[in-house]
């Protein structure tokens, strides 16, 4: 673009009025500005709801996953305009912003106690075959997704970072590092479970018929898809969603203790 | 026990107005200032965050009947129903990590897909196989009303 190349004064001050409202010049870094972060999460966010509404449900333009592609490459565009690089726009342009939606989702993960207190029948009857169930689904996971990483050749580092990811990421990060994983490659992989399970979560439900035990959908929704997971959950029914709501919970202590002993296990630590 | 379990639909039933919503969005914010001073007395190589020590406090505080759901159920309802849109940040975040995908993106993307399905998948009919065990070896009720 332009607006940055200082040929005329003229040029040279919108360049600033940019730079100082992105929050990307030298002075405003700090300080940056919050509202561009929120304007295009809302905005993309929105493209993608529209997309998905004209494209008649076509999975690939569900709104969170839309919202990500676009805006990951409006970022990727501005950098370029601006002549930085994507990692460093992103964190004094968006990242300001992006943090204040992200702080809600503290409010939005303890509110899954409502769903989970709504089939308060439904734990109590089956506590036990929920933690056993988690327990071992994870730990016959860990065995797939350790020799699958394998296969596709990951190296060491990639293939422990693989493993936490059933946890919430604020668990699986620091358990990543524990094992000698990379915690930044996890926190992706965190994030890709939910935009996964938010795109593919109901063609997968119909392939695998897993709809049949209802129980046993919501926690498979909420240990793949997190909380994103448990949103799907809730709509498929109220057993789904109060199962998933529990297993966010209680697969993220699952795996605080089991996926350490797996990695020693397997010679990863 | 029944009388106790349907202790939700009685709840509504009784149609009590719902807690104005700064009310409700009260209890959220206490509840996480508790958490938020619970989560660091846990030991480092057993991290529980914050929200996750939030979600089991909201629990306990539904399940002892000191919170009513008419407390709490218009926002946290609310905010479920925004949880895809508050996810947007963290994907837009896979934008400061563009090189590590440059360098094992491929295969990195390739395993998260199979370990998602594999866990949607494992988790949910070992839970099945576990409901079936319980029906046909212990002879336990598995029904549950809709």
């Amino acid at each position: 673009m332009i607006i940055l190349t200082e040929t005329t004064p003229h040029m040279a001050v919108w360049g600033k009025w940019l730079g100082d409202a992105l929050g990307t010049n030298a002075a405003g870094a700090s300080a940056g500005n919050a509202l561009f972060g929120i304007f295009l999460s809302l905005l993309v966010y929105l493209i993608g709801q529209w997309l998905f509404k004209i494209g008649k449900g076509f999975f690939l333009f569900q709104p969170l996953f839309v919202g990500m592609v676009l805006g990951i490459f409006i970022l990727y565009l501005m950098a370029k305009a601006f002549g930085t690089d994507t990692a460093t726009f992103y964190k004094s342009a968006y990242l300001p912003g992006g943090n204040i939606i992200f702080w809600f989702l503290n409010p939005a993960t303890i509110a899954f106690a409502i769903p989970l207190y709504r089939r308060n029948d439904v734990v109590k009857k089956f506590w036990l075959e929920i933690v056993l169930s988690l327990i071992v689904g994870l730990f016959v996971s860990l065995f797939v997704i350790y020799f699958a990483a394998k296969l596709i050749g990951l190296d060491k580092v990639g293939i422990a970072s693989m493993l936490p990811q059933a946890a919430t990421t604020a668990i699986a990060m620091p358990i990543a590092t524990a094992i000698g994983g990379n915690s930044a490659v996890t926190a992706m992989a965190c994030i890709l479970n939910a935009v996964i399970i938010y795109a593919l979560g109901d063609w997968l439900v119909k392939f695998f018929r897993i709809n049949h035990d209802p129980v046993g959908a919501g926690l498979g929704l909420g240990t793949a898809g997190h909380t994103v997971g448990s949103a799907k959950a809730v709509q498929l029914g109220s057993i789904q969603g109060s199962m998933a709501s529990i297993a966010v919970v209680v697969i993220s202590i699952v795996v605080d203790i089991v996926v350490p002993s797996f990695a020693k296990l397997m010679g990863l630590m | 026990m029944a009388a106790n379990d349907k202790v939700n639909k009685a709840e509504t039933a009784k149609e009590e107005p719902a807690s104005p919503i700064l009310i409700q969005m009260g209890i959220f914010a206490a509840i996480l200032f508790v958490s938020s001073l619970i989560s660091p007395l846990f030991p480092a190589s057993f991290p529980v965050p914050t929200p996750v020590i939030g979600l089991i406090l909201l629990y306990v505080l539904l399940a002892t009947h000191i919170v009513k759901l008419r407390n709490v159920e218009k926002f946290g309802d609310f905010m479920i129903s925004l949880i895809a849109f508050l996810f947007v940040p963290s994907g837009i975040q896979l934008a400061a990590s563009l090189d590590i995908l440059k360098a094992q993106g491929v295969q990195i993307v390739i395993v998260v897909l199979i370990a998602t399905i594999v866990l949607l998948v494992v988790v949910a009919y070992t839970t099945a196989g576990f409901i079936w065990i319980r029906k046909n070896v212990f002879h336990r009720d598995v029904n549950i009303d809709d």
